[in-house]
């Protein structure tokens, strides 16, 4: 081209062949922030049309399973959860499981629930995922909540105690840690289900075989000495362990284990965001 | 100054035809290990019928043009000719294989009517949700709603899910949004062609607002020479991925269509044994003679067609009779007309039959010859010979959509006020 210069620099978008992998467009992710909230909003309305208790399902799903945990694993298996009340105990372990679950089942439909919007019209792309954690840590809000209005309730009328102090600030790592490894996880997965249907049985299996590994219906003081490096390798665990710690005062967990976790929750994020918005573009033509 | 707000340089865009991806991870592991690690063949490359030339296609080849502020473009060509395709990658839906785009300036792109929408909301909640995804914000919406409202004319049932929605209304209070929508650069794919009459003539007349007052740039493709001759200044006709013709709107159309047009129009055999036919009947030739001011004109409604023909009668002197025979292209037989019964020695034997102009509606046809003895007995049927379309011309109507009926015949009409 031999155009002058001067209105080469003045073109806003280019259109070429390849993408640099750090072509993430945050700032014009910005201007696509109403479409997040209409997203979150979307799955809002959608998730409770047409039931008659609504939002209500959002408190009763946990509710319920932690009420069979504590009848199944507490009374008939017997699974010892040391000075934590067992409904406290499965309760937080229920709701923070949730979160993952439906962080990244939901993440990882993404791309395949989404194929035909994403040919027809352009937006980032991952704000679809983005508006998905955003939904889904709504409900966890609400159900953090009403885990906090028991745990009152057992402080006040019972002889366990709460720890003290700002322990329960850890939560918000603990949250953090487990809600940026299902998106990252999720994200990376969405691509492969783009692609690859078989991966939609593999994340279904997976995700609740994962469950057993993760210390949600036991903690992991319970698992004998000789296998508790199983459990450990699971990047989830230090996450629960952390959550129980920080409110019910009971969790298996070091600072080193925490760092080690965190550094890799962060790459892991950041390479998964890299793959899913580079590879979401390229699916378009495959799918 | 330079006013170009989109510079398209040597785009090249290449599907892979054939089964590349599997779509089944075993099977990808199996091929990734027969191919890279034991480096034998593809065991799951299947090429296709239609991809001799290649494994490739090339959905865009060497494209180049600019658009500057405030034209409308039409894009115009035959089915799979790539403009689709260029509208996706200036949309930035899927990327071009070479080649660069740059531009200036906010893109909406409207590939098809409803996207985004959610058969389970309300149509208030569709609209901002459809704004949205189109990239607008909610202080836009907020300001525009009462238009696209109106516009849309489904105010009473706004708190309705659309999914209970007539699809006329559906596609209205789709478009109303889109209508809306104040990019510098609207990409529109053949969306009038769904609606009525009555409001295709709305979005028209909107769009044509919107590119002339607002000086927006408008990309647009569509299967309607109407439309695209009426609203655009400057075409492009891309035929199998690469520009034909580019320029002033009525000459790309005009160029497209006498070119583009499907025609089987001649059909000649040199001796008796080339011909279609039997013992009886060999055909010489057959064509259709289209009577045009200028060659370069395209085939409408308007152009009477001329048939002529001619077969050998190789057997004896016998009385024969041709029907010529018009099916619409899916089928339909249109007329059967016979000529008169005549008695023909053996020998070469030529016919012709005009259609006149201002008869048929627009469209796709074929012709059959059947010949006849004594006006009962089948000698010999030509199936198919001759084929032909026929481009709309509507002159001073404003309206879009496609006409209906077989024949548009122009009869006497008078209107008066009494």
């Amino acid at each position: 081209m031999s155009t002058d210069r001067d209105s080469e620099s003045k073109w806003d978008w280019e259109i070429k062949a390849t993408s640099n992998w750090w072509d993430i467009g945050f700032q014009e992710a910005w201007t696509y922030r109403h479409l997040l909230l209409g997203l979150v909003k979307r799955d809002f309305l959608l998730g409770y049309q047409q039931t008659v208790l609504g939002p209500l399902w959002t408190l009763l799903q946990p509710i319920m399973t932690m009420l069979t945990y504590v009848v199944v694993f507490g009374k008939v298996v017997g699974i010892n959860t040391g000075h934590t009340p067992a409904v406290l105990f499965y309760l937080a372990g229920v709701i923070l499981w949730t979160l993952f679950n439906d962080v990244f089942t939901g993440t990882s439909a993404s791309v395949r629930n989404n194929i035909n919007l994403f040919g027809k019209v352009y937006f980032p792309r991952f704000i679809v995922p983005a508006a998905h954690v955003v939904s889904c840590l709504i409900s966890f809000g609400i159900q953090f909540v009403f885990l906090l209005l028991i745990l009152i309730y057992y402080q006040l009328f019972t002889a366990w105690h709460a720890p003290s102090g700002n322990m329960w600030l850890l939560a918000v790592p603990a949250v953090a840690l487990v809600g940026a490894q299902s998106l990252a996880w999720g994200m990376l997965f969405s691509v492969l289900t783009g692609k690859y249907r078989d991966m939609t049985f593999v994340v279904n299996l997976g995700v609740r075989l994962l469950m057993f590994l993760t210390p949600v219906i036991y903690p992991v003081q319970y698992i004998a000495q000789k296998w508790r490096w199983v459990v450990m390798l699971n990047p989830l665990t230090s996450a629960f362990e952390l959550f129980r710690r920080a409110l019910l005062g009971e969790g298996f967990v070091t600072t080193w284990q925490l760092l080690c976790n965190g550094s890799l929750t962060l790459a892991l994020t950041v390479v998964a965001l890299l793959i899913f918005n580079k590879q979401v573009s390229r699916l378009i033509d495959v799918v | 100054m330079s006013d170009v707000v989109i510079q398209i340089e040597n785009l090249s865009k290449m599907y892979r035809l054939g089964s590349i991806g599997t779509g089944s991870l075993r099977q990808d592991v199996q091929r990734w290990w027969t191919k890279t690690v034991r480096r034998q063949a593809d065991p799951f490359f299947h090429l296709d019928a239609v991809g001799q030339s290649g494994q490739t296609l090339w959905a865009l080849r060497n494209v180049n043009f600019e658009v500057k502020q405030g034209e409308v473009w039409g894009i115009v060509g035959s089915n799979g000719a790539g403009k689709s395709t260029l509208l996706k990658i200036v949309s930035r839906i899927v990327r071009p294989t070479q080649g660069i785009i740059r531009g200036r300036g906010r893109v909406s792109s409207l590939l098809e009517v409803g996207t985004g929408f959610q058969g389970d909301l309300s149509g208030r909640e569709n609209i901002f949700l459809s704004g949205y995804i189109l990239g607008m914000s909610k202080a836009e919406i907020r300001t525009k709603f009462e238009e696209i409202v109106e516009f849309s004319g489904v105010a009473k049932f706004l708190d309705t899910p659309v999914k209970r929605y007539s699809s006329g209304m559906y596609v209205r209070l789709a478009f109303a949004v889109a209508a809306h929508l104040e990019p510098d650069i609207l990409i529109l794919d053949e969306v009038l062609s769904v609606g009525d009459a009555d409001f295709q003539k709305k979005c028209l007349g909107k769009m044509r607002e919107v590119s002339r007052s607002a000086g927006r740039t408008i990309l647009f493709v569509s299967h309607s020479m109407q439309a695209v001759a009426n609203l655009c200044d400057k075409g492009v006709w891309l035929q199998q991925g690469q520009i034909k013709e580019i320029g002033e709107v009525t000459h790309v159309v005009n160029r497209y269509l006498s070119t583009a047009q499907h025609l089987k129009l001649t059909q000649t055999w040199a001796t008796p044994d080339e011909g279609p036919g039997n013992e009886r009947i060999r055909f010489r030739r057959v064509a259709l003679v289209p009577q045009l001011a200028h060659a370069d004109d395209p085939l409408d409604i308007r152009t009477p067609l001329t048939v002529q023909f001619e077969f050998w009668n190789l057997g004896p002197a016998t009385v024969i009779s041709v029907n010529l025979v018009l099916f619409s292209y899916g089928g339909e037989c249109i007329f059967d007309v016979p000529s008169p019964a005549t008695l023909f020695q053996s020998g070469l034997v030529a016919g012709e039959c005009t259609i006149p102009g201002n008869f048929l509606n627009d469209g796709s046809y074929y012709i059959s010859l059947y010949v006849v003895k004594d006006t009962t007995t089948s000698l010999y049927d030509l199936e198919e010979c001759l084929a032909f379309d026929l481009a709309d011309y509507r002159g001073e109507i404003k309206w879009y959509g496609k006409w209906w009926g077989s024949v548009r015949p122009l009869l006497p009409f008078s209107l008066r006020q009494s």
